[in-house]
């Protein structure tokens, strides 16, 4: 009978929880003037001394950092009950609100009563949203619970129930580091996953993280840190979560890549391509993009569709113009970089061609972006303005290394004049001191 | 008539004449070390006429200092040359003054009756270093900017006084353009006309007492015996003449080949870029003190390391007063042990500053 562990306490544990009590209405009193602070009750001394971890978990996880607990909030405002009594049997009266352990709709519903309510949620985290009771109503998630499915996952299960720390917090298992491996508790779990279907019926795939994990975006947030790269959440929401539609996938990237997205608009591509983005540069394992993509040949994106090599296929041989050009204006790119780097290194002041190389760089991206019309005429314009900004530098690469050379030139005439006048110098100190070797010695003796 | 000959009629040379004809340098076996001092101040002309002309294009803001060296080197006729000249010969003034302050230390040349040529020159040599602190800020870039922003927080660290000298050296609490103007003020007026005149006196008392003779090449003497001399004009000042060639020549070959670097330009908002570190000729100091625990029996070590290096600054300059043995011509082997444990500790931990992280 676990509830009735007042009966079985220590004198001393009886003691202390006593003390609580004692304290608990003078804290009570400075709530009113003061900011919440952590309620003391009689719950966590009782559930702290359980052996049953399933009970003393909740005890422990509530005495760490807790955003609730932080604010003020104890065990009652979840769970009911009453945290003054000191009997567990009145503490879980049903007389004194207990409900237990919330779970399914229940549980959202808990977390809703505070997190939809606009003016309370004001006191607290006023910058924080109030509706993801209502996306999560609307999520895959949500209407499969509504269906009777208690498998899927609710508030706690990303949040979890106890030791909830702040989405800015690096430890919360919702920070955007961590989101990946929330979410695969339970998407790269086989054997929970087993029975779902995707909307054609096909087996919900769990391999969705191990590719994740291949990505550029993987990479850029967990190697680069950069928090801004794109999680499971940022492509298919959190708590309105649910996968992108076919239509959608193109608006899912260009939330990131706008101008991308604007092109590919555009583009000749985008009735064909029933998965927009995702037809070259796929879902979950997005790879660096690379400019050898663009080809009908080996490695290719183009392959799927398009033939290399075959002279009445336009769009592999559009796809070869755009990647040639692009590839010529790096190349040149690249060369006047080192040249500009061999004579800055030599003295030689370059920071307006470097400049210059940052606008050639500039023109280099935007025919990438450009390329996504899949036109090569406008790339064609923009890379032979880059080609021009390049020519600039490589004139005054020329010019550098012209200067260069007249330095050292310059140098090593006045390194030679400088030697026969040392020379000559010598010549006539040895003459003088043949003369006069040295004058006003006193002999000794 | 010679112009001699016109300037005699007017003012009477016949004082000036005889010192030169009379004036002879002591011939032994150490005599090399004499050039050192001739060299040093070669490298004080260089960098007068080479800052000179660094003046007519700088400018001291914050604003545009960094850019004003951008255009001296990249625009202006022969501009880079200029600058390099002026970098490279402030280092190698400092590492030649460092080489005839030891030299003169080991031969014990500061003795009796020339102390007050040793107090000149150790003043002066902590005057060039004030010139190469000064110095390092005025082009604004990154590396010089954050270095002072650390040697400005060790003067901070000097107790009771250490907070106004911040205040002071900075122009408020942080490094800015306050500092900038500061320091191009200190190193184009306050320390130059300081300079001059210890140079002046320096020179003066070089050319009054002549060249000192080293205490064991003295005392092999016998009573009578006098040192044979090399005529100081034109014998002396030719071979000077000829160092000082040398010297344009390393001096031109580095500008050429190993210009100095502009880095970027300060900014205040940047993250502190890593290896920052001072100037070589600062590097031991800063070593020392970052080594120096946080606490030492309950002192703060910072204050300890700069009180410590204060008081070594004082011992150095009072060194004449310090070694009677030399003074009455004894040899001094306890200020050997000194001179020598200094080079050794100043090479080393330079070495070792240089290739810490």
């Amino acid at each position: 009978m676990p509830f009735n562990v007042w009966t079985r306490m220590s004198a001393r544990r009886r003691l202390a929880g006593l003390c609580l009590l004692v304290a608990m209405p003078v804290g009570a009193s400075r709530a009113i003037a003061q900011p919440p602070q952590p309620a003391a009750n009689g719950c966590i001394a009782c559930h702290a001394a359980q052996t049953d971890p399933r009970l003393s978990a909740p005890a422990a996880l509530f005495t760490q950092p807790d955003v609730h607990r932080d604010n003020g909030f104890g065990c009652v405002d979840c769970h009911g009950g009453s945290a003054s009594a000191t009997e567990a049997r009145v503490a879980h009266a049903a007389t004194q609100g207990f409900k237990g352990k919330p779970t399914g709709q229940a549980q959202v519903a808990t977390c809703a009563r505070c997190h939809s309510d606009a003016a309370l949620m004001r006191r607290y985290a006023p910058r924080q949203r109030v509706d993801q009771a209502t996306e999560y109503a609307a999520s895959v998630h949500g209407q499969r619970l509504a269906n009777g499915d208690h498998n899927v996952a609710t508030c706690a299960s990303c949040h979890h129930a106890h030791g909830i720390r702040r989405v800015s917090d690096a430890k919360s298992p919702v920070f955007p580091t961590n989101v990946a491996n929330t979410c695969a508790a339970c998407h790269a779990d086989t054997k929970r996953m087993a029975g779902y279907t995707l909307s054609g019926g096909a087996a919900l795939p769990t391999r969705q993280h191990a590719d994740y994990r291949q990505s550029v975006h993987y990479t850029a947030l967990t190697k680069r840190n950069d928090l801004s790269a794109p999680t499971c959440n940022d492509c298919h929401g959190n708590h309105g979560a649910a996968p992108p539609g076919v239509g959608a996938v193109t608006n899912v990237c260009g939330t990131c890549h706008a101008v991308f997205a604007q092109k590919f608009a555009a583009s000749v591509h985008q009735p064909i391509f029933d998965k927009g983005c995702v037809e070259c540069h796929g879902n979950h394992a997005v790879a660096a993009p690379s400019d050898q993509m663009l080809t009908a040949g080996a490695g290719g994106a183009c392959t799927a569709c398009h033939t290399a090599g075959d002279a009445s296929d336009k769009g592999a041989a559009a796809a070869d113009t755009l990647r040639t050009g692009i590839a010529r204006l790096k190349t040149e790119i690249d060369d006047a970089g080192s040249l500009i780097r061999r004579i800055r290194n030599a003295g030689i002041e370059v920071s307006n061609e470097q400049l210059a190389l940052r606008e050639a760089g500039t023109k280099l991206t935007l025919a990438r972006t450009e390329m996504h019309r899949f036109e090569v005429a406008p790339v064609e314009a923009i890379l032979a303005d880059g080609m021009k900004v390049v020519e600039s530098v490589d004139r005054a690469g020329a010019k550098g290394v012209a200067e260069l050379r007249f330095r050292r030139r310059g140098l090593a005439a006045s390194l030679g004049a400088i030697l026969i006048f040392v020379v000559a110098l010598g010549l006539k100190i040895r003459q003088l001191d043949r003369r006069d070797p040295g004058h006003g010695a006193t002999p000794a003796g | 008539m010679t112009v001699l000959d016109w300037l005699d009629e007017r003012v009477d040379l016949r004082g000036v004449r005889h010192f030169v004809a009379e004036k002879g340098v002591p011939l032994h076996a150490q005599k090399a070390w004499y050039y050192l001092g001739g060299m040093t101040l070669f490298l004080f002309v260089v960098q007068i006429f080479t800052g000179i002309l660094l003046l007519l294009y700088y400018r001291p803001s914050a604003a545009e200092a960094y850019e004003s060296v951008q255009f001296i080197v990249s625009e202006v006729e022969f501009g880079w040359l200029i600058r390099n000249l002026h970098s490279w010969s402030a280092n190698l003034l400092i590492g030649l003054a460092f080489a005839h302050f030891f030299s003169v230390f080991f031969l014990k040349s500061y003795r009796k009756p020339r102390e007050l040529t040793w107090v000149s020159g150790v003043l002066l040599l902590f005057l060039m270093l004030g010139f190469g602190f000064s110095g390092y800020l005025l082009p604004w870039n990154e590396l010089a900017f954050f270095a002072t922003k650390v040697g400005t927080g060790i003067a901070g660290a000097v107790p009771l006084v250490g907070p106004f000298a911040l205040r002071l050296l900075r122009g408020g609490d942080d490094v800015t353009g306050a500092t900038l103007s500061r320091f191009y003020g200190l190193h184009v007026a306050v320390l130059p006309a300081i300079t001059t005149a210890l140079v002046a006196v320096h020179l003066l008392l070089v050319q009054r007492q002549g060249m000192s003779v080293p205490i064991g090449v003295e005392r092999r003497l016998r009573p009578g015996e006098r040192l044979p001399q090399m005529p100081f004009f034109p014998n002396y000042i030719l071979r000077d003449v000829l160092a000082w060639y040398v010297v344009i020549a390393v001096l031109a070959a580095l500008a050429a080949f190993y210009p100095w670097e502009l880095g970027t330009k300060a900014d205040s908002f940047a993250p502190v870029p890593a290896g920052i570190r001072p100037e070589w000729y600062f590097l031991a100091t800063f070593h020392t003190l970052k080594l120096i625990p946080s606490h030492v029996l309950g002192i703060e070590g910072e204050h300890l390391g700069v009180v410590g290096f204060g008081m070594v600054a004082i011992v150095l300059v009072l060194i004449p007063f310090l070694d009677r043995r030399a003074s009455r011509g004894e040899s001094s082997r306890l200020f050997t042990l000194l001179a020598a444990l200094g080079l050794l500790y100043l090479v080393s931990f330079t070495i070792i500053g240089h290739f810490a992280k």
